[in-house]
C-alpha cells in the first residue's frame, strides 16, 4: 500500500471535532405528523374493533394515544439521531435503543441525491442521500439524511464534490455514464443477429410455456367452455360422441405420433416467437467507452453499458446447443438497469469466434489454452445426489415390500438422481491465471463465469460437516452488481489450495479501487 | 503502517483457555458470552412461550400428543442458553491485518471472511442496548456488491470498536494515493 499518511494522523482522525454535530431540521417532526396520515390507516380495524364491541366512547381516546405514542417515537428517533461533517467523512449516529455509528467517507461517495417532495419544498426541506455502491443503503432508510434544510443540504453536496475534486489521482472512470448519448453512427457495430440467426435461436428456445399459458386461460374462460379441459372423461365424452375414440383405436400408431408432433410444434413455434419478439434486429454496438444494445420488436430498448462498470462475464450454453457451438454471453455490470434483468445479455446467440470479438474490448477473454483446471473431489460434487438416491431408493424399496406399487416411483427417482450426479461430475471446475478466475459450472446449462481478481471485494471460506471430512472449504466470493446466472464461487477446494487462491485474489486489490 | 495502529488496541483478553482459534486470531470480548445469553434469552422465551400456548390449544384440540411441544421447546431454549454462548463465543475470532480485516465465525459450518480496507464502502458501529450494559459493540464493514455486502463482528469492546473504525477508515483515505 503506497499510504503516504502519517502513523500519527490515526488517533488525531479520531478526534477531528472540526465541525459540531448537527441535528436534521426541527421541522422534520412536521413531516412525521403528515406521514402518520398513511398509517393511522393501519388503525382503522383496531378502532372499529372497539366501536364494534360497542365502546364507542373509547375511540377517540384510543386515536389519541396512538397519534401521542407515534410522535413520541418521532421525536425520540429524531432527538437521537445527530450527523457531521468529519475531516474526510460524513458520521451520522441513530437509533432509538440499537444504537448505530455510521460513517461514510467522502472517497466512497458516488453521488450526493437531493430529494424534495412536495411539502417538503413547502418547508425548505430537503431529504439527503448518498450513493455509496454498498447494496444496504436505501432499504434500512438510514443511509442519508432524512431531513435537512435546502441551505445545508447544497452546501454538504459542495463539500463533497469538492473532495472529489482534490485528490488528481482519483480514477477517471466516473465519467463514463456521460458519454452514453454519442450518435449511434460513430459507434462500430460488433454483432447484430439476422432473421436466420433468430429463427436458429428460437428453435433452440424449445419451450412448453404456451401448454401452461393455455392452461391457465382455460382456468379464466372455465364457465365458457362447454367442458372440463382437464377432466379426461369430458375429452372421452367428446370423442365418443364424434367417433374419434374408434378411430384411435384403430390408428393408435398414428395418434401418437400426431400428438407428439402437436407438442414439438408448439414447443418450437413458441421458441421461435419468443426469441423474435425479445431479440429483433439486435443490434450491440460499442461507443467511445460504453457498450450499446439496441433490441426488441414490440419494445425497443437501447441500454448503455459503460465498459468500466462491468464486473464480470458469463459464457452460457445448453447442453444440446454447444454441440452446435451456439453461447449466449452476458456481463454483470456495476449499474444494472431495473429489476428485471440484473446482468446485461451482449449476446444471445453466437458461435464462440462472435462472443470473442464482443469479450476484447472489455479486456477479459475466454480461458487460455493451457491453465491447469482444478476439478473438486468427487465426493464433494457427488455426496448430495448419492444421498437422495439412496435415501429415494431405500423409501421405494421398502414400500415396494409393503406391497405398495408406488414405490416404483422412489427407485426411479433414485436411480435418475444418480444418474444425473454421475454426469455432474467434473463439470464443476476452475482455473486460475493469477489475474482472472475462471468457473465453469452446470451440465444441463453449463456455464463460464470470467472474474478479473480486481473486482472481488471480499472473500468468504466455509466449511461445513462434509466438507471438513474431505479436508475441503468452498470459496465464496463478493462481487458488485448482481446476475442470476453467474456464480461466483467454488463449491468444495482442498484446504491449503483455497487459502492460496484467497491471498492470490486479494493481492489484487491495489490494481483497481 | 496499520501494525502501529494494532499495537495501539487495547487487547483487554488474554487469549482465553478455552478459545480455539486459529494462529493469528483474536477473540472477542468475554463478555459476549453474557450478550449473546441474554439475547438468545430474551428472543427465545416467547418463542418458547408461543409455543406452549400452541401446544395446550392446538394440540390439546386435536387430541394430539400434549406437552411434547412445550417440553421440546423449553429444552431447546435452556440448551441455546446454556451451552451455546461460550461455543459460539470461542469459534469467533477477528484480526486486524495491515490492509484487511478477517473475521471467522461458527464451527459445525465455518465461515472465514476477508474484507481487504481498500474495498469498503462505509463503516457502522452500532450498539443494542444489551451490548451497552456490558460495554460492548459491534462493527460492521459495507462492501459494494449483493452477495456478502456486509461483514459484521460482534463483541468488541465500545473503544477498541472505534479505534478499528477509525483505523479502516484512515486507509479508505489514503487508498486514492
Amino acid at each position: 500500500m503506497a499510504s503516504s499518511v502519517d502513523p500519527a494522523a490515526i488517533p488525531a482522525a479520531a478526534a477531528d471535532d472540526e465541525l459540531p454535530w448537527r441535528r436534521l431540521s426541527p421541522l422534520t417532526l412536521l413531516l412525521a405528523v403528515v406521514r402518520l396520515g398513511p398509517q393511522s390507516v393501519r388503525m382503522i380495524p383496531a378502532l372499529a374493533a372497539i366501536g364494534i364491541a360497542g365502546s364507542w366512547t373509547y375511540v377517540v381516546p384510543a386515536m389519541v394515544l396512538f397519534l401521542l405514542i407515534s410522535l413520541g417515537f418521532s421525536w425520540l428517533a429524531w432527538a437521537r439521531f445527530r450527523w457531521r461533517i468529519g475531516d474526510d467523512a460524513i458520521v451520522i449516529e441513530s437509533g432509538i435503543w440499537d444504537r448505530q455509528h455510521r460513517t461514510i467517507p467522502f472517497d466512497r461517495i458516488q453521488d450526493v441525491s437531493i430529494e424534495q417532495g412536495l411539502i417538503g419544498r413547502a418547508l425548505d426541506l430537503a431529504k439527503v442521500g448518498f450513493e455509496t455502491g454498498a447494496a444496504t443503503e436505501g432499504d434500512d432508510g438510514d443511509g442519508g439524511l432524512d431531513s435537512i434544510s435546502m441551505d445545508d443540504a447544497a452546501m454538504l453536496r459542495t463539500t463533497i464534490r469538492g473532495w472529489r475534486a482534490l485528490p488528481t489521482a482519483a480514477p477517471a472512470n466516473d465519467g463514463v455514464a456521460a458519454a452514453a448519448p454519442a450518435d449511434a453512427d460513430s459507434d462500430a457495430l460488433l454483432f447484430h443477429m439476422t432473421p436466420r440467426q433468430l429463427l436458429v435461436a428460437g428453435l433452440f428456445n424449445f419451450s412448453l410455456a404456451a401448454l401452461a399459458v393455455v392452461g391457465a386461460a382455460s382456468q379464466w374462460f372455465d364457465d365458457l367452455l362447454p367442458f372440463e379441459v382437464f377432466d379426461p372423461r369430458d375429452w372421452m365424452d367428446l370423442a365418443r360422441q364424434t367417433g374419434v375414440d374408434s378411430w384411435v383405436d384403430a390408428h393408435r400408431w398414428v395418434a401418437g405420433f400426431g400428438a407428439v408432433a402437436a407438442l414439438l410444434l408448439v414447443g418450437f413455434a413458441t421458441g421461435i416467437v419468443r426469441t423474435t419478439v425479445t431479440n429483433w434486429d439486435f443490434r450491440l454496438s460499442l461507443g467511445p467507452r460504453a457498450f450499446r444494445r439496441q433490441r426488441g420488436l414490440t419494445t425497443r430498448t437501447d441500454v448503455a453499458i459503460p465498459l468500466a462498470r462491468i464486473q464480470a462475464a458469463i459464457v452460457a450454453t445448453g447442453f444440446i446447443r454447444c454441440r452446435w457451438g451456439w453461447h449466449e454471453l452476458r456481463v454483470q455490470s456495476l449499474a444494472s438497469d431495473g429489476q428485471e434483468e440484473r446482468d446485461h445479455q451482449l449476446v444471445p446467440f453466437a458461435q464462440l469466434a462472435d462472443i470473442d470479438a464482443v469479450l476484447a474490448p472489455t479486456g477479459l477473454s475466454r480461458p487460455p489454452e493451457g491453465l491447469e483446471w482444478h476439478v473438486p473431489p468427487i465426493m464433494a460434487q457427488a455426496w448430495g445426489g448419492l444421498l437422495f438416491a439412496a435415501l429415494a431408493s431405500i423409501g421405494g424399496a421398502g414400500a415396494l415390500a409393503l406391497g405398495h406399487w408406488p414405490g416404483v416411483a422412489g427407485l426411479v427417482l433414485g436411480g435418475a438422481a444418480l444418474a444425473v450426479t454421475a454426469i455432474n461430475i467434473g463439470k464443476h471446475r476452475w482455473a486460475d491465471d493469477g489475474a482472472v478466475l475462471y468457473i465453469w459450472r452446470g451440465w444441463f446449462l453449463p456455464r463460464l463465469t470470467i472474474l478479473p481478481f480486481a473486482h472481488v471485494q471480499s472473500a468468504d471460506v466455509q466449511t461445513g460437516p462434509v466438507l471438513r471430512r474431505l479436508g475441503c472449504v468452498a470459496v465464496t466470493l463478493g462481487v458488485p452488481g448482481d446476475s442470476n446466472l453467474a456464480s461466483h464461487g467454488i463449491d468444495a477446494v482442498p484446504v491449503a489450495q483455497a487459502f492460496a487462491l484467497r491471498q492470490r485474489l486479494l493481492a489484487m486489490r491495489t490494481r483497481r479501487a | 503502517m496499520m501494525e502501529i495502529a494494532q499495537s495501539e488496541l487495547p487487547h483487554p483478553v488474554p487469549v482465553a483457555a478455552e478459545s480455539l482459534l486459529e494462529p493469528g486470531l483474536h477473540p472477542v470480548d468475554p463478555a459476549y458470552v453474557a450478550v449473546l445469553r441474554i439475547v438468545t434469552l430474551l428472543n427465545g422465551v416467547p418463542l418458547a412461550i408461543g409455543a406452549t400456548a400452541a401446544d395446550q390449544l392446538a394440540i390439546c384440540a386435536v387430541e394430539g400428543p400434549v406437552w411434547l411441544l412445550t417440553v421440546a421447546a423449553w429444552l431447546l431454549v435452556v440448551l441455546a442458553v446454556t451451552l451455546l454462548p461460550s461455543r459460539r463465543y470461542a469459534r469467533m475470532g477477528y484480526a486486524l491485518g495491515a490492509d484487511e480485516l478477517r473475521v471467522a465465525r461458527g464451527y459445525v459450518f465455518r465461515t472465514d471472511t476477508i474484507v481487504p480496507f481498500v474495498r469498503v464502502q462505509h463503516i457502522d458501529v452500532g450498539q443494542g442496548p444489551v451490548e451497552r450494559r456490558y460495554g460492548l459493540s459491534h462493527l460492521v464493514v459495507h462492501t459494494s456488491g449483493t452477495h456478502n455486502s456486509t461483514v459484521t463482528l460482534p463483541g468488541l469492546p465500545s473503544e477498541q470498536a472505534a479505534m478499528m473504525r477509525d483505523a479502516i477508515r484512515q486507509h479508505i483515505r489514503s487508498d486514492f494515493a
